[in-house]
C-alpha cells in the first residue's frame, strides 16, 4: 500500500499544473458547497431560533377543547396538573412555560391587522423571549408619519449600537400592554405609547375588544414576525373569557434538542397511561388542524403533543426551496467537475499507458491498477475538497463577523432574517467531504477500469 | 524439465481486417541457465516470441509452456502472478518507474510478492544495487541517470525477484556499443553465478555472438 501511495502522490506532484487545475476546480466546487450548507443550517438555526422563541417549545403539550361538535378551540384545560406531570417526567427540559393562543385583528388609528397572538407571562420566560431584539425606530417609524410629535412626547428613547431604541420588554409584565414587530408597527403607524385596539371573535362567535398599549416594538424575523405578537396570558384569557386554568400550551424547552424524540414519545405514553385522550400524531402547525377537528364529532378536552418542527412546518418550504436550488447547482458544477476529472484521468492514462504496461507484466494484477489510480483520485479529491472546505469555513467565519444586513425585503422574509446568517459545523464539512468524494470517484471509475482493461502486451509496445 | 518451451505456436495479428501472421509455426525449448539470444531482422518476431514467452500476450495456435505451465490453460489472474514469481523482464526503453527512486524501483517486484520481511527486502535491494554498480545512485530519480545506468536499474529489478527466466527484448538497442557491452557482460555475469536463464532478442551481431544458443528468425519462422 506504502508504494502505491509513495506512486499516487508523486505523480500528483509531477504533473503539477494539471493537478492544480483540477485541484483548483474540485476546491472552488467544495468552498461553494460549504457556503450554500452552511446557509441552509444557517437559515434552520434561525428557525429553530426565532421559532421556539416566537410560537413553540422543542415539544409542546396542546389540544384541543370542544364545547359542542361544531366548534373547536386551541385549549387545554386544567393545564396546572399537565405542567406538573412535564416537570415530573421530562428532566432534560430547562424551561416549561405555558402561553394562551390567540387570534384576531389590531386596530389602529391609520389602519388594522389579522394576527395570531400568543398570551405570555413574560416573567416565567423572559430569558426566552429576550431572545428577540428591540428595533431600532428607523425600522418602523417613518418621519413623514403624521403624528411623530406625539409619540416622541411620550416614549423614551435609549442608544443601542448607536442605533435609537424606545420601550421595554418588562413592561409586558402588566397587564394592557403589547409587544409587536417592527413591520406591524409600520403598517399600523405605531410606534410605543400608542394605543390599538385588540379584537377577537371568541368561541361563540362574538367580538370582545380590549384596548392596549405598545410596550416594545421587535426587529422583523422575516415571514415569521408575520404570525406572532405578543399580550399578557390574562388579557388573552379576558378577551376569550376563559379561566385562569385554561391555557393555550405548555412549551418545553430542552437542554438538548436532539432529546425532542424521545421527549415527545415519552409524553405521549404517560399521558395516555394516566388517562387523558390523545390526538393522532400529525406534523401541522395547530391552526392547520383547527378545520378538521373542528369537523369531528367528539366533544370535551383532547391533547396532542407537538414538536417545533410540527409547528413551524409551514415554513419548511423556505428550505426546502433553498435546498432544491443548492442541490441543483451543486449537482451541475459536480458534473462538470466530474467530466474534467474523467477527462484528466483519460489523459493520464494514455501518458502512462507504457507504465502501466510495465506494471503489469512486472505483476501487477489488475485490482492493483485499480487501486492505484483511485489512490491518485482520491488524494486530488480528498485535497481539493479539504482546502475547498477550508477556505469555505473561514469565508463563512468571515461574512458572519461582518453581519451583512439584508437590505432586499424578499430576502429577509425568506431568510427569516435581518442578517445574513451562516452556520457551519462538522456535519456540513463531512456532508461536503461525502457529496464530492461519492461523486467524483464514481466519475473516475470508468477511466480507471478502462485502465485496468489495458493489454500488458500492447501498453508496453505504445513505446517499445 | 524445460523451463521454456513452444509447441508449433503460430501468432497472427489483425491489421483492420486483414490477418498478418508473425509466427507460422514455432518450436523450441530452453534448457534451465542457458543464455540465448532470439536473433532476426525487424519484423522477424522476435519480439512476438518474447511477448509469448513473457506471457504479456497469447498465441494463436499451438502451445508455450513456461515452468510446466501451458499458458492458454491460465486466466489473467493466474498469468500475472507466473510472470512475478518466475520471470523477469528487461525492456528495450527500460521503462523504470518514473516517478520512483533507483531503489523503489528495484524494491517494486518484491513489494508486490510480499515473501520476505522489510529487513530481507532492504538486505536483497541491496545487495542488487551493489552488483549492478549503482551504490551511489540508489536515491537518483530514472530522469537523473544515464541510458546505461538505467538499464542497469532495469536488469536488477529484473533479478531482485530471483526468476528463474530473464527476458529481454534488445537490451542494448537504446546504449552505445561501449555500454551495451557492458549490460551484456552483466548479464552473463549472472548467468554464469546464478545459473538464471537469459533469453533476449537483438540484431546486433556482435551481441549475438556472445550468446551460447542462437535461434534465428526470419519471416515468422526459425531458421536455424
Amino acid at each position: 500500500m506504502y508504494i502505491f501511495t509513495l506512486i499516487a502522490f508523486r505523480n500528483l506532484f509531477k504533473n503539477k499544473s494539471r493537478t492544480l487545475i483540477l485541484g483548483g476546480v474540485v476546491a472552488g466546487i467544495a468552498l461553494v458547497m460549504t457556503v450554500l450548507l452552511s446557509l441552509i443550517q444557517g437559515i434552520q438555526s434561525t428557525m429553530i431560533h426565532n421559532g421556539t422563541a416566537l410560537m413553540s417549545g422543542h415539544v409542546n403539550i396542546a389540544g384541543f377543547y370542544k364545547i359542542s361538535s361544531s366548534s373547536s378551540s386551541p385549549t387545554v384545560t386544567a393545564f396546572k396538573e399537565l405542567l406538573e406531570i412535564a416537570k415530573t417526567e421530562v428532566p432534560e427540559a430547562e424551561l416549561i412555560v405555558d402561553r394562551v393562543k390567540a387570534y384576531g385583528r389590531v386596530i389602529s388609528e391609520m389602519d388594522s391587522i389579522q394576527v395570531p397572538m400568543w398570551g405570555v407571562n413574560f416573567d416565567q420566560e423572559e430569558k426566552n423571549l429576550r431572545r428577540l431584539e428591540l428595533a431600532p425606530i428607523k425600522e418602523y417609524w417613518d418621519e413623514s408619519f403624521w403624528r411623530q410629535e406625539k409619540a416622541d412626547a411620550t416614549s423614551e428613547t435609549s442608544l443601542k449600537n448607536g442605533e435609537r431604541i424606545e420601550g421595554r420588554w418588562d413592561d409586558l409584565n402588566s397587564r394592557g400592554t403589547l409587544v409587536l414587530f417592527a413591520s406591524q408597527a409600520r403598517k399600523l403607524k405605531v410606534r410605543v405609547g400608542d394605543m390599538v385596539t385588540l379584537s377577537m371573535p371568541t368561541y361563540r362567535n362574538i367580538s370582545n375588544t380590549m384596548d392596549v398599549r405598545v410596550v416594545a416594538v421587535l426587529r422583523d424575523l422575516g415571514l415569521m414576525s408575520q404570525f406572532s405578537l405578543f399580550l399578557h396570558a390574562d388579557d388573552a384569557r379576558e378577551i376569550y373569557q376563559i379561566k385562569k386554568e385554561t391555557t393555550g400550551q405548555i412549551m418545553l424547552f430542552l437542554k438538548d434538542i436532539k432529546s425532542v424524540p424521545l421527549v415527545e414519545e415519552r409524553l405521549r405514553k404517560i399521558l395516555a397511561q394516566k388517562g387523558y385522550v390523545m390526538m393522532e400524531k400529525e406534523a401541522k402547525p395547530f391552526f392547520l388542524k383547527m378545520e378538521r377537528v373542528s369537523g369531528e364529532s367528539w366533544t370535551g378536552q383532547k391533547i396532542d403533543i407537538t414538536t417545533w418542527e410540527d409547528e413551524t412546518s409551514f415554513l419548511k418550504w423556505v428550505v426546502q426551496l433553498l435546498s432544491s436550488m443548492s442541490s441543483i447547482l451543486i449537482l451541475v458544477l459536480l458534473m462538470i467537475v466530474v467530466l474534467g476529472l474523467m477527462n484528466t484521468l483519460w489523459m493520464s492514462i494514455r501518458e502512462r499507458t507504457s507504465e502501466i504496461g510495465t506494471l503489469r507484466a512486472i505483476g501487477l494484477q489488475r485490482r492493483q491498477v485499480f487501486l492505484l489510480f483511485l489512490l491518485e483520485s482520491f488524494f486530488l479529491i480528498f485535497g481539493g475538497t479539504l482546502i475547498g472546505a477550508l477556505l469555505g469555513f473561514s469565508l463563512v467565519e468571515l461574512l458572519n463577523s461582518f453581519q451583512i444586513p439584508l437590505t432586499i425585503e424578499t430576502l429577509k422574509v425568506f431568510l427569516m432574517s435581518n442578517t445574513l446568517s451562516f452556520e457551519i459545523g462538522w456535519v456540513q464539512i463531512f456532508q461536503v467531504f461525502i457529496i464530492m468524494l461519492t461523486f467524483l470517484l464514481i466519475g473516475a471509475l470508468f477511466p480507471i477500469w478502462q485502465a485496468t482493461r489495458l493489454k500488458p502486451v500492447s501498453a508496453i509496445q505504445n513505446v517499445n | 524439465m524445460h523451463p521454456i518451451e513452444l509447441v508449433n505456436v503460430k501468432k497472427d495479428y489483425l491489421l483492420g481486417n486483414v490477418r498478418v501472421p508473425a509466427l507460422k509455426g514455432v518450436s523450441f525449448a530452453i534448457e534451465p541457465g542457458e543464455f540465448t539470444v532470439i536473433a532476426g531482422p525487424s519484423g522477424s518476431g522476435k519480439t512476438t516470441v518474447l511477448n509469448l514467452i513473457g506471457c504479456v500476450d497469447t498465441a494463436t495456435e499451438g502451445d508455450v509452456v513456461i515452468a510446466s505451465k501451458k499458458t492458454s490453460d491460465l486466466n489473467d489472474r493466474e498469468l500475472t502472478s507466473l510472470r512475478l514469481n518466475t520471470l523477469g523482464f528487461i525492456f528495450q526503453s527500460f521503462n523504470l518507474i518514473p516517478v520512483l527512486d533507483v531503489y523503489d524501483n528495484i524494491e517494486f517486484p518484491l513489494l508486490l510478492k510480499k515473501d520476505l520481511t522489510p529487513k530481507q527486502r532492504k538486505e536483497r535491494v541491496d545487495y542488487f544495487i551493489e552488483r549492478v554498480g549503482l551504490k551511489n545512485h540508489r536515491k537518483h530519480r530514472p530522469s537523473e541517470l544515464s541510458g546505461g545506468q538505467r538499464q542497469r536499474v532495469a536488469i536488477a529489478r529484473a533479478l531482485v525477484t530471483k526468476p528463474q527466466i530473464v527476458l529481454a527484448d534488445e537490451p542494448t538497442a537504446n546504449l552505445d556499443s561501449k555500454t551495451g557491452q557492458s549490460i551484456i557482460d552483466l548479464m552473463k555475469e549472472i548467468n554464469s553465478i546464478d545459473k538464471t536463464t537469459f533469453i533476449f532478442s537483438t540484431h546486433d551481431y556482435s551481441i549475438m555472438n556472445q550468446a551460447r544458443r542462437i535461434i534465428q528468425l526470419q519471416d515468422g519462422m526459425i531458421l536455424k
